[in-house]
């Protein structure tokens, strides 16, 4: 094995005499190699995006809805539920009902659909925005139901082509009922939130408004088809949820009627997480897919050569080579080819993950950074030179064997 | 002393069974050092199978053979590489030489595999490619010379480590007239300079400038005589 130096050299002759063959070699541990480790970046990086902007904005938040057979009974939640809730439970910061309507409003800029949302001020404890101008609606405002709304700078500037607008009236109509609403506050959406506000063309504007304020187009806001809780991290959402349930229960005495049910968001959370265990698995699979015909590609090249180079083998041994030498040059070729390629196979993949989540960052809007995990690099690495180097010397092997005769013979 | 080759009753038979061909059948040869042999025979009589077999390329299927004094029949294949490494120089009618390798790369081949650094390696080979008159194509690939030359290269190659045997497979089978001439005026050369010769050709003028002429015919030595006027 003193030789081995002169078998290293020898490698790189042959690599350089087989320029072709070499790249060609090099290539497929680098498609394998760099296609896994982009993917599976790219792919663990989206899932933990996902995952942080999910909890980022809805830790806490408890939805309770009515179920049919409360519906059907007449019973729903009330005013005083919410009372009951925010003042009995332990953890809950806020309370509000979800109440809706929806009317429509004509600006200098023509005529909207507008969505309202009515509730409490706890509402804006559960918008993914920040104020950008004046402020939400107040308690006060609920209590008297006052006509007062909050919205988008977007939406702001659909309607009256600026965001400068707080102060300034909306003039609706729901169902034929006139009523203006004054506007409080703009709100502007948050950074990140790629993949959990949507908008499209012709949605309609969308106000945040006190549930009181409905009064004015002849409905008694008294009973709700459903409500979001606001508990603090001080508790479980779990350990609310049920005396959420227990204490509606109570108060409308139907305890085991299952009349109100619970949607965390811990829920929802865990429902995401599930489908991106099926994306991740997906993932993964594809790039175990792109490993094996880099793998497959490796070895037909590296057995071809070898075949090819049967005669060489058969000349190198009647001039004394022991199989062990022969052995030891191809290895030789084997580790220098992978090694290069692996490296090229990493780097590239490396800057295709980063290059790949930055276009993805930039077209959704979210902050994707590239999961980049040794696991995976290590796993395509060993994975193809393994395969580089098996297929490298097996058949070396089998031809070092021969007689020199008989390999001389092959052609 | 011991005769510098053996071979007591060697047999070489090719696929074993139903068309099995005997291409060597009890041969008996003893060569001694410094000799000169021609082996001639018709084409598919076995020379080359007893020259595979002198060279330690193939293994005979029975008998002995005893090179230098060493029982080689029954060596493994490790210890076959090291026997064709230093005690024998191989000349194929093929030329057989690594196509991506230069003149000199080829003929340090079996000077590498015999552990030799590199400064000792290039002066050897260099003096073996004087030797055969090619000490201005030391930098030239096989495909960038003529078949003579290729052959020369191969001879150099060979008698490179210095062997005490030099074994020639029809040298000059691929080559013309003046080519041939030249080969085989080195290898008179090297058996002057006191090297065992032994060369296989189908030719009778150049087995009739050796001085020992042995000939097989069916895998079996008919013929075995010396050329007394000849000097080789
Ligand atoms: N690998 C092999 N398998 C089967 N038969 C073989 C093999 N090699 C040689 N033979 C047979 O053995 C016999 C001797 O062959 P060999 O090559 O020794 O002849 P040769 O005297 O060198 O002929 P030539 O002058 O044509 O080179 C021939 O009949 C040939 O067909
Ligand atoms: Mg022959």
């Amino acid at each position: 094995m003193g030789n081995m130096t002169e078998y290293v050299k020898m490698a790189f002759k042959n690599i350089i005499a087989n320029k072709g063959r070499s790249f060609l070699t090099m290539l497929g541990i680098i498609i394998g190699i760099a296609s896994v480790i982009m993917v599976m970046s790219v792919g663990d990086g989206t899932a933990d995006a996902m995952n942080s902007e999910v909890a980022d904005l809805g830790t806490g938040q408890i939805d309770v809805y009515c179920s049919e057979d409360a519906s059907n009974e007449g019973e729903w939640i009330t005013p005083e539920d919410l009372t009951a809730i925010r003042e009995q439970l332990e953890g809950v910061d806020g309370v509000t009902p979800n109440d809706g309507s929806s009317g429509s409003a004509v600006t200098g800029k023509g005529e909207f659909a507008i969505s309202l949302n009515g509730g409490t001020e706890d509402m804006q404890k559960s918008m993914n925005y920040n104020m950008k101008r004046g402020s939400y609606f107040t308690s006060a405002d609920v209590e008297e139901g006052n006509r007062v709304c909050v919205i988008t700078d977007t939406d702001a500037k659909r309607l009256f082509g600026s965001d400068d607008v707080v102060g300034m009236d909306i003039e609706l109509n729901v169902n034929g009922i006139m009523g203006s609403y004054r506007i409080v506050g703009v709100a502007q959406q948050k950074e990140n939130g790629g993949f959990v506000s949507y908008t499209y063309e012709g949605m309609p504007v969308s106000l945040s408004v006190p549930y009181t304020s409905f009064e004015h187009f002849g409905w008694e806001s008294d009973s709700f088809y459903s409500a979001t809780v606001f508990a603090n991290d001080k508790v479980s959402g779990e350990e609310v949820a049920k005396d959420i349930i227990h204490l509606l229960e109570t108060r409308h005495r139907c305890a085991g009627e299952e009349y109100y049910q619970i949607q965390s968001f811990q829920d929802m959370v865990a429902e995401l997480n599930s489908m991106l265990a099926i994306v991740t698995t997906f993932i993964s699979c594809v790039a175990a897919i792109s490993l094996i015909v880099g793998g497959i590609g490796v070895m037909n090249i590296m057995l071809v050569s070898v075949t090819e180079r049967t005669r060489e083998i058969g000349i190198r041994k009647s001039l004394g080579a022991k199989t062990s030498s022969i052995l030891m040059q191809f290895l030789a070729e084997a580790a220098i080819l992978t090694i290069v390629g692996g490296m090229i196979g990493i780097l590239l993949g490396l800057l295709g993950a980063v290059g790949a989540c930055s276009l993805m960052s930039a077209s959704m809007g979210s902050v994707i950074h590239p999961g980049i995990k040794a696991s995976t690099i290590l796993g395509a690495t060993l994975f193809s030179c393994g395969i580089g180097v098996f297929f490298g010397i097996y058949p070396a092997r089998k031809a070092a064997k021969l007689s020199p005769i008989e390999a001389l013979r092959r052609n | 002393m011991e005769n510098l080759i053996r071979v007591q009753d060697m047999c070489k038979i090719y696929n074993p069974g139903e068309n099995e061909v005997r291409a060597l059948d009890h041969v008996n040869l003893e060569i001694n050092r410094g000799e000169f042999v021609a082996i001639i025979g018709h084409s598919g009589s076995g020379k080359s199978t007893l020259m595979n077999m002198l060279g330690c390329l193939d293994v005979p299927t029975s008998g002995t053979y005893y090179l230098n004094g060493k029982d080689v029949s029954t060596m493994k294949d490790n210890q076959l590489s090291e026997i064709r490494n230093q005690e024998i120089g191989f000349i194929f009618q093929g030329f057989n030489l690594i196509a991506n390798l230069n003149a000199m790369e080829n003929v340090e081949l079996p000077l590498i595999y015999r552990g030799i650094g590199k400064g000792e390696r290039h002066r050897l080979a260099k003096e073996a490619l004087t030797k055969v008159g090619l000490s201005k194509r030391m930098e030239h690939k096989p495909s960038e010379m003529s078949g003579g030359q290729q052959q020369r290269v191969a001879i150099a190659r060979a008698i490179a480590a210095e062997p005490p045997v030099i074994l020639a497979d029809e040298p000059t089978g691929n080559l013309d007239s003046a080519s041939t001439k030249e080969i085989m005026e080195i290898l008179k050369s090297l058996h002057e300079a006191g090297r065992s010769v032994i060369l296989i050709t189908h030719d009778n003028d150049i087995a009739d400038q050796a001085k020992r002429v042995v000939r097989i015919l069916d895998g079996k030595i008919v013929e075995d005589y010396y050329n007394e006027n000849k000097k080789f």
